[in-house]
């Protein structure tokens, strides 16, 4: 379970992303977050993912304080537990599809067999074996997206955070995205998805729908 | 005043190290005073911030003043090229009032330099940080010791004068002038050395019990009896001549510079020794402190006995 307690987010430049937000998400649960541009929704992925420490507030995932780990911690908390897929991929472009997915297990220093295994079944899974050995730049849209996603679970971590992960992809490869999703769902992971992409706001599968405006809960 | 390059260094880098420990030390008073763990607070945010920052350039601070310890004592020697008189580092200690002190100071500095490094070592091993709060109580004490480490540092370099003549190692270290040092050195070796290789033999004991602060208090008195046998004993094995007892004379090229590894031995062997007791290691890291406390002690011990086995041999007879 992911709980965000009273969060505050003000930047340096003294923008306030986040006002006194409270959050819960269950294990299993697909939420959306909704809102334009600069409403909060990323800060609460980063929030959850380690990568920003809260103002004021508390970030707790399976009751671990995330807000309160030193840095050197919060990237082995999020090797073990997020999958993060981003807006424009962050893969490295002059590597090829398997290195790109491998990135993540480098740290792990598994055996090679081991490797392998876990590199077929995440590749296999999100359709991109056949391409395996294409660098990542020649790579169509889609193709691209699914190797970051394959990156995102080659962890099999237990919470997936999507920041716009359509907003570079045309209607049929979100909707290909979509039946991505509804896979990792069935899979009961933790899926919190920033986006105003309506495509998602109408799916059978999706949870919840908290919007959020000016850094305050609209709804949830 | 004396102007050496090295003692320019250690000057330039003392002012350096006076600067960043300040700083330091103002926000380790905040983080001790304001630090709550528990808190989400703004505050405390920042606090946590600060915490990395400052541990990491006290961290480096006391790295270097640890490594300086051995540029500190190799400067001494060098310095007394140019003292009338010194024939090592010894004369330049007692060339003015402030050396002997910081001699001392220093030595005790760096167990306490390098208890906090293994304090901040282990405290960033955990999530919870445990002994944030503590090692910043730590430093304030040490920033003092700093402080006036510094201070009797640059009071001694400012008080040299070349012109003087000063004491050459053989009358500061002389057994029959009547002082402390007279005293130790005249301890019968029959005492002295019973002593030294009990207590190494009660600090392996103390292992094999896994007595961790049996283990501790023995390798703090081991420094002591370790020194002063060295001194008083040791030492004229190595050099050959038993009326000849400076601690600084077997730091030279003369004696193959045998002295910074008999003082570097003792350092870490007596320090991951001293340490066990003083901080709550997991088994498999006491294990590993325990290891090279005992490597070290007895690479000493086989060190500073192989001169007068050797020199028995040799000659057939003991000094």
């Amino acid at each position: 379970m992911i709980r965000l307690e009273h969060i505050s987010k003000i930047y340096d430049n003294d923008i306030v992303a986040l006002d006194d937000i409270n959050l819960i998400f269950a294990e299993g649960e697909l939420v959306i977050l909704k809102g334009v541009s600069g409403s909060g929704k990323s800060t609460i992925l980063s929030l959850i993912a380690g990568l920003l420490k809260p103002t004021k507030g508390d970030v707790l995932v399976d009751k671990k304080h995330i807000s309160k780990l030193p840095d050197h911690f919060c990237s082995q908390y999020r090797r073990d537990n997020i999958g993060f897929i981003f807006q424009k991929y962050n893969l490295i472009p002059t590597l090829s599809v398997v290195d790109n997915i491998l990135l993540p297990l480098i740290p792990l220093n598994l055996d090679e067999k081991e490797l392998h295994v876990k590199l077929e079944s995440v590749m296999k899974m999100f359709s991109i074996v056949h391409k395996k050995d294409i660098i990542v730049k020649n790579l169509s849209g889609g193709e691209q997206q699914r190797t970051a996603i394959a990156r995102a679970n080659v962890n099999n971590p237990k919470i997936i955070l999507a920041d716009e992960p359509t907003a570079n992809l045309d209607e049929k490869l979100s909707l290909e995205f979509i039946k991505i999703l509804k896979e990792l769902k069935s899979l009961n992971k933790t899926i919190i998805i920033a986006t105003h992409d309506p495509l998602f706001f109408d799916l059978d599968f999706v949870d919840r729908i908290v919007e959020i405006h000016n850094g305050k809960l609209v709804c949830s | 005043m004396l102007l050496t390059p090295e003692v320019l260094t250690i000057s330039i880098l003392n002012l350096l190290f006076f600067i960043f420990a300040s700083i330091a030390f103002y926000f380790s008073v905040k983080i001790v005073l304001k630090y709550d763990n528990n808190a989400t607070t703004t505050m405390q945010y920042n606090l946590e911030k600060q915490s990395y920052l400052v541990a990491t350039i006290i961290k480096f601070i006391f790295y270097f003043k640890v490594l300086l310890f051995v540029f500190f004592i190799f400067t001494l020697d060098d310095i007394s090229n140019i003292l009338p008189g010194a024939m090592c580092g010894a004369g330049v200690v007692n060339a003015t009032q402030y050396g002997t002190y910081l001699l001392i100071l220093k030595i005790i500095n760096l167990y306490i330099f390098a208890y906090w490094l293994v304090l901040n070592n282990e405290d960033m091993k955990s999530e919870e940080q445990p002994y944030l709060k503590f090692k910043f109580k730590v430093y304030i004490f040490a920033f003092f010791l700093l402080l006036l480490e510094i201070g009797l540092e640059s009071a001694m370099f400012f008080s040299i004068d070349t012109k003087n003549v000063v004491d050459c190692c053989g009358s500061i270290f002389s057994t029959t002038d009547g002082t402390y040092m007279a005293y130790l050195l005249n301890i019968d070796p029959s005492i002295l050395l019973s002593s030294f290789y009990a207590i190494f033999l009660l600090i392996i004991f103390s292992y094999i019990i896994k007595n961790k602060y049996l283990f501790s208090l023995l390798n703090l008195l081991f420094v002591v009896v370790a020194l002063v046998s060295l001194i008083a004993f040791f030492g004229t094995y190595i050099y050959e001549l038993p009326t000849h007892h400076c601690p600084f004379c077997l730091l030279q090229k003369d004696y193959n510079y045998i002295g910074y590894f008999l003082y570097i031995f003792l350092f870490i062997g007596t320090f991951y020794g001293i340490v066990i007791g003083v901080i709550n290691f997991t088994k498999e890291e006491e294990n590993i402190k325990y290891k090279i406390s005992l490597f070290f002690t007895t690479l000493y011990v086989i060190l500073v006995s192989y001169y007068p086995l050797a020199y028995y041999m040799k000659n057939g007879v003991w000094l």
